[in-house]
């Protein structure tokens, strides 16, 4: 039998065949692993859970286009690759538009948006309802359903028209130089004037061609004919009114009226073929607190059919990461992805920091009273340890034992115990960690792998440390003790 | 030829002489017995001879070496390595069983052997008890393990202090019928006691009394005794 091997049985002897003594130490060596290892999980563990309390005040990061327009939806995936898909909660698109409720005399903010990451990025959206899921269907913001009256259920007919600042893409053929507008009115006697108007590069009137025939031809009908009447439009644009810029023909003012109607007529005609209207049904009425409420919401895919165009304004993220982090990801967005820029909600960011701070702070505190404790509490057992083999100790020595073979033997509890206890511990605080997250933050967490050996190391070095003292104590033991009858 | 020998040996502790200017010698292979009533000075002298205290004054020659001269870092070399004790309180570790007790000396010693252990109690007569522990064994059984334990690294001198002194007449007699043996194996047996009986077992006595060496008595019998122990033990 090897030296090592007589140690390891007389260690192993001492903590079996002494239980009740051993146990007290083991008892508060794992106690305080317990609570350590607990309240390491949940440092570690805190983070994540408070980050995902605080995703649920909202998103903590936006995209947006470079160039101030919007983007295409292309661009916000390829910049969403940027983030580690485990700390992307959700990403939201959003497409903001103009819509008309033409029967209520309405318009509203529309937008188009993905109802499958609303629910990820604003979880506090409160519907009365559900979330649109079939084509054609909105959800309408509470202060719009009060409005108008509105409720679950109900249609919905909105308009679009594409507004005065389209950009070229836009189909706003009005807009077009050259584009040629016709329209008529109802003039002299009911008579139909028809005018026929050809548009400049500044969408202003190049030439027009009004057809009075049925007008009175010595008055009304004048107004084909009469240069002045005529060239007073060219370079107008329209819509246009009697009297501010353009004067009647002298004695023919109804028709001359209704040559300016025809032309507004025309106008709106031309409009009128490039607008779309389409009827939905609401599927729920939504409630934030919020300006949400003045919103209209419908899938991305209605929106693109509505306006033609499958582009994005904004894109609300909600990633669970440290502000540090955040900042990375941002910054690498708008540095790598061309046309897009992210930019962090600091409000939502600012405060999180904060207090994740302050609570990993408070969890220092606490671990190193935990340790302060479990350190007394172990080295007054191993204390009492001490003097109660006081003995024994005489008798090692007196057999021969050195100095160092009884700090030796008494480390090598003290480790063993440390090791155990931290065992115990890391076992024990994993439980006591998953018992506190589910009732704090109402999520279970998952199992740290290092906790195990980490929670030794620490049990092990706390309690040598311990023992520092109690081995002095046993050393200077003197041998000479088992003579004395006592 | 001495093994032990103390020359004008004093221990004062304060304004007592524990043991005032001794003189004694230990010839190899003879079996001594120290007697005296309590505060004699006999604990003093054990613990000196045992090397675990040193003396104020005088030379404390083991085996040619002064040890009242050694660190007490030598001097528990030296008691590992000369001297096997066995003391009147048996001190077992109560949580080791008896082989492993007679083991412990080993390990401080040199190397722990099992078996060698367990054939130092079958000297014993303690073979079929080697796993027991301590509290599992009488008192007589203890003191068996001591001595097995005491003689297990060979040494140049047993020391026992009081070794009978808790233990019945029957037992008494196991012991005494050990170190008669161990004796006629050549090893060298210095036995503290108060008891006549067991100091009328060794080749010769030293009485102390108030620290000093009062007298000394040699056994005439000792020879006569030794082979009436021999011929019993063949029975």
């Amino acid at each position: 039998m090897t030296k090592r091997r007589m140690f390891l049985r007389m260690i192993t002897a001492s903590l079996l065949r002494r239980r009740s003594r051993m146990l007290i130490a083991l008892l508060s060596i794992g106690i305080g692993a317990t609570i350590l290892a607990g309240l390491v999980t949940i440092y570690v563990d805190v983070p994540r859970q408070m980050g995902a309390q605080f995703r649920s005040f909202g998103a903590n990061m936006l995209l947006l286009s470079e160039d101030g327009k919007s983007m295409d939806t292309d661009q916000v995936k390829s910049a969403l690759e940027v983030i580690a898909p485990d700390q992307l909660v959700g990403a939201a698109p959003y497409r903001y538009v103009r819509l008309d409720m033409t029967t209520r005399q309405q318009s509203f903010t529309a937008a188009g948006t993905d109802f499958s990451q609303i629910v990820k990025t604003s979880p506090y959206f409160s519907v009365e309802g559900r979330y649109p899921e079939n084509p054609r269907e909105v959800l309408v913001g509470k202060e719009i359903a009060e409005t108008i009256g509105i409720r679950e259920g109900s249609g919905m007919e909105l308009t679009w028209q594409p507004s005065e600042n389209e950009t070229a893409g836009d189909p706003a053929e009005d807009r077009q130089p050259g584009a040629v507008l016709s329209g008529s009115a109802e003039g002299w006697s009911g008579g139909k004037v028809y005018v026929t108007v050809k548009l400049d590069d500044a969408s202003g009137i190049a030439s027009l061609t009004i057809d009075a025939g049925t007008q009175t031809p010595e008055i009304g009908g004048m107004v084909q004919t009469d240069e002045a009447f005529n060239a007073q439009f060219i370079g107008k644009s329209l819509p246009l009114s009697l009297g501010s810029g353009v004067d009647a023909l002298s004695g023919a003012t109804v028709t001359s009226a209704a040559v300016v109607e025809a032309l507004n007529t025309a106008r709106d005609a031309a409009k009128r073929e490039t607008a779309k209207t389409v009827k939905y049904t609401v599927s729920g009425i939504l409630t934030t607190g919020g300006e949400e409420e003045a919103y209209v919401f419908m899938s991305l895919e209605d929106m693109a059919n509505l306006t033609g165009a499958n582009r994005v304004d904004v894109a609300e993220l909600s990633v669970s990461a440290s502000s540090e982090e955040l900042d990375a990801y941002a910054e690498k967005i708008t540095r790598e992805k061309e046309g897009v820029k992210a930019r962090l909600v600091k409000r939502v960011t600012r405060s999180e920091t904060a207090v994740l701070g302050k609570l990993q702070s408070l969890v220092f505190l606490v671990t190193a009273v935990v340790l302060v404790l479990t350190m007394i509490c172990v080295s007054t057992t191993m204390m009492a340890v001490v003097s109660e083999r006081r003995r024994e100790i005489g008798l090692r020595k007196a057999l021969g034992a050195s100095d160092q073979s009884i700090r030796a033997e008494f480390l090598g509890e003290g480790l063993f115990l440390g090791g155990l206890g931290g065992i115990l511990g890391a076992i024990l605080g994993f439980v006591f960690a998953q018992v506190v997250s589910v009732n704090v933050f109402g999520s279970s967490i998952t199992f740290q792998p290092l906790l195990l050996p980490a929670a030794v190391i620490v049990s092990m070095a706390v309690a040598a440390l311990s023992c520092l003292q109690p081995i002095k104590r046993a050393v200077a033991i003197d041998p000479a003790i088992v003579l004395k009858d006592e | 030829m001495s093994l032990l020998e103390l020359r004008n040996v004093s221990k004062i502790y304060g304004d007592l002489k524990a043991l005032d200017n001794v003189s004694i010698h230990v010839d190899k292979g003879e079996w001594v017995a120290i007697m005296g009533p309590s505060g004699s000075g006999k604990s003093t002298m054990m613990n000196i001879i045992g090397c675990m205290d040193k003396p104020t004054m005088g030379e404390v020659l083991l085996d040619g070496v002064d040890i009242a001269k050694e660190s007490s870092k030598k001097l528990t070399d030296i008691r590992r390595d000369k001297i096997g004790l066995i003391f009147q309180q048996f001190h077992m570790v109560n949580y080791l069983t008896a082989v492993e007790n007679v083991m412990v000396s080993q390990y401080y010693h040199s190397m722990p052997d099992e078996q060698e252990a367990l054939e130092a109690l079958e000297r014993v007569g303690l073979r079929e008890r080697a796993h027991h522990l301590p509290s599992q064994l009488s008192g007589g059984e203890q003191q068996r393990v001591c001595v097995a334990r005491a003689l297990i690294n060979h040494p140049e001198l047993i020391l026992a202090d009081e070794p009978t002194g808790n233990l019945d007449e029957a037992n008494e007699n196991i012991v005494l019928d050990l170190f008669a043996r161990l004796h006629a194996e050549g090893t060298t047996l210095i036995v503290v006691t108060h008891d006549p009986e067991v100091a009328e077992a060794a080749q010769r006595t030293i009485v102390l009394e108030h620290g000093k060496v009062a007298r000394e008595v040699v056994n005439e019998n000792f020879e006569a005794q030794q082979k009436e122990w021999l011929a019993r033990l063949k029975d």
